[in-house]
């Protein structure tokens, strides 16, 4: 177990710069997930931190030593890779046991280890196949044995789940944060999915162009996401934005997007006359005969539980989400209302939250 | 359009020319040599006479026959031993993107353009106790006395001949492990360093087992070549010094060529193609090759 440290961390191949001037520190035992669409730097990042990329600027402290010019192989960090990459002519149980025969450990204990891992990822059938008779699960699973047996200082899953069907994808999710939170080590998981981010995650960084946008608990990017990209890339359904500007008049704030008036709190009466975007979680809405957000029902989604509304709100689509109950047709006025300390609200210039 | 005898459903019409080649060339000269093996020259009446099993009786009582497949063998193995290993790591070498190294890669195939003959012409200046660059260096390091010629001296002579071979062809074992090596995915390697593996470990199980169908099959190819080799030990010792060089390819042409004996020649050679299937099969079985 070991804390991970990125100190003003740099990387360019050739002229192109994917990451720059980054810093953030993970805490021991925790799980990171480092977040954002693809091209953002964040497998780099990792590949930095395992070793496999070099280091153009800046630290990576782990433990607090500074790893930049240590090999892969010293560093102790184990590593579950978007493709898998297994070894091709082992078979499974040799796979998840290489490490262990690499560090001279006794045939009983690596037998023991392996055996441990393959009962835990229900692998134990398949031990003496080769991945290539396995199907896409299995050898993500494969995979994760091959860390599981190690006594890493960090782990480092890279995209783990995008080959894997949604069904599966769900299961392994659990999966993989109770490994993590048997084994206590310290964990960074790269992925562009926000689902998986919000649901394991300690601490999400969000990440875009290379840089960190926000970092926090899933719970404050979905909460108090600090830019219009924030709030538009966490959450699903994804959050409605309106553009409007806050209006102040006879002691009231509003926020006025043409005919759609929405109550703001009081602290935004600072910010009067600003163009801004207001953003409203799906969720976060209730049908509300005399709400203040009417629209035309275009479509109407049944997900289960819930019904997923897509209206034309002053003509923009808008998306709310109501109890089944509410289920109703196309072409109908609806009205929703939403709680005023629900509701998000980004300069429309900067695309930053204005805080109050 | 119509092609007639040509279209693409008749293929025996576009495999006539490779047949026909293959009869006229390889088949018809095997068989007449299996029957020429069963006959022999006979000088004075200037025809071929039955003679049975002679020839392959003959054969097998044959000291000098027995020699020369013992020579074959032993160059066999150890020009064999060395094209792989030093094939393998100069492979090795080369697998990398840095500048130069593509250049390096082609310059590689220069040696495969020389043809044998002039190679072995070559080492024969280069192996000269008078002013052969080796000869030279060697004594200079005091390994070899300048009085002693390489290829004249019974045990230094298969040696000289080995050196022109493993020079002439290691580029090639390069060449089809670089097109290996160079295929391999990069990811076990990512992986295999973060479990701590050395670079020796990660040679032995993950590049060698990777590699092993291409290892297979060049060493089948440079196997069958290096077995019926002739054209090094004919320009450089015609297997001499006595007959220190004398391989069964060398003794079967001396048979057939030099003692007219055209029938104990054909069963020589036939032999020899009989030991090198048997090898090779042995090996595609041993090696699990699958084609």
């Amino acid at each position: 177990m070991a804390t991970v440290e990125y100190r003003k961390v740099g990387k360019s191949f050739g002229s192109v710069e994917v990451l720059k001037d980054l810093s953030l520190e993970i805490e021991d035992g925790a799980f990171v997930v480092l977040l954002g669409a693809s091209g953002c730097g964040k497998t780099t990042l990792l590949r930095m931190t395992a070793g496999l990329e070099t280091v153009t600027a800046g630290e990576v402290v782990i433990d607090g030593r500074v790893v930049n010019d240590m090999h892969p192989r010293d560093r102790d960090i184990a590593m579950v890779f978007q493709n898998y990459a297994l070894y091709p002519t082992m078979k499974v149980r040799d796979n998840i046991g290489f490490s262990l025969e690499v560090a001279k450990k006794s045939k009983a204990e690596i037998a023991r280890k392996v055996e441990e891992a393959a009962r835990v990822l229900n692998l134990t059938e398949y031990l003496d196949r080769k991945p290539a008779e396995l199907s896409g699960g299995q050898r993500q699973r494969v995979a994760m044995g091959r860390a599981m047996v190690r006594d890493a200082k960090v782990f480092l899953f890279d995209e783990p789940l995008s080959n894997l069907d949604a069904k599966l994808r769900a299961h392994m999710r659990v999966e993989i944060r109770q490994l993590h939170d048997r084994l206590g080590a310290t964990t960074i998981y790269v992925t562009h999915d926000q689902i998986e981010a919000m649901t394991m995650a300690d601490k999400i960084v969000l990440m875009k162009g290379g840089k960190i946008i926000q970092e926090g608990s899933p719970d404050d990017l979905y909460d108090r996401p600090n830019s219009r990209f924030v709030a538009e890339f966490i959450g699903s359904p994804q959050i409605n934005l309106l553009d409007g500007r806050i209006e102040a008049e006879e002691g009231a704030v509003r926020f006025r997007a043409r005919h759609l008036v929405l109550d703001l709190p009081q602290a935004y009466a600072a910010h009067a006359g600003k163009a801004v975007a207001c953003g409203i979680r799906p969720n976060d809405v209730t049908l509300d005969p005399d709400g203040a957000i009417t629209g035309t029902l275009q479509i109407a989604e049944k997900t289960g539980a819930d019904v997923q509304f897509h209206l034309d709100v002053e003509g923009t689509e808008f998306v709310a989400v109501a109890p089944r109950s509410a289920y109703r047709h196309g072409g109908e006025r609806m009205s929703f209302a939403i709680d005023p300390e629900k509701l998000h609200v980004f300069d429309e210039a900067s695309g930053e939250r204005i805080s109050v | 359009m119509k092609l007639g005898v040509l279209s693409a459903d008749r293929p025996l019409v576009w495999m006539l020319p490779l047949i026909l080649m293959l009869v006229a060339f390889t088949i018809v000269p095997l068989f007449y040599n299996i029957w020429l093996s069963f006959h022999e020259y006979a000088p004075f009446k200037r025809q071929l006479v039955y003679v049975g099993m002679e020839n392959w009786k003959a054969m097998f009582g044959d000291s000098r026959m027995w020699e020369s497949f013992g020579i074959t063998m032993f160059y066999f193995v150890v020009v064999l031993s060395i094209e792989l290993v030093l094939g393998m790591a100069i492979a090795m070498l080369l697998d990398e993107d840095e500048f130069g190294f593509g250049l390096l890669r082609s310059v590689l195939t220069l040696t495969l353009v020389v043809p044998p003959a002039i190679v072995g012409m070559m080492y024969l200046l280069i192996e000269d106790p008078e002013f052969g660059v080796l000869t030279y260096v060697l004594s200079l390091f005091g390994i070899l006395d300048k009085s002693t010629p390489i290829l004249a001296t019974a045990s230094t002579a298969l040696w000289g001949v080995m050196l022109a071979d493993v020079w002439q062809w290691t580029p090639f074992m390069v060449l089809i492990f670089l097109a290996g090596l160079r295929s391999l995915p990069p990811e076990p390697y990512e992986a295999a360093m973060l479990d701590g593996a050395s670079a020796w470990m990660t040679f032995r199980r993950i590049t060698l087992p990777l590699m092993s169908k291409v290892i297979a099959v060049a060493v089948l190819i440079r196997g069958i070549d290096i077995f019926r080799m002739f054209d090094y030990v004919f320009v450089m010792t015609s297997g001499g010094p006595g007959t220190s060089t004398y391989t069964l390819s060398l003794y079967s042409w001396q048979q057939t060529f030099s003692f007219i004996k055209w029938g104990y020649g054909a069963t020589l050679s036939l032999f020899a193609l009989f030991v090198i299937i048997v090898i090779a099969n042995l090996f595609i079985w041993a090696a699990k090759v699958r084609w």
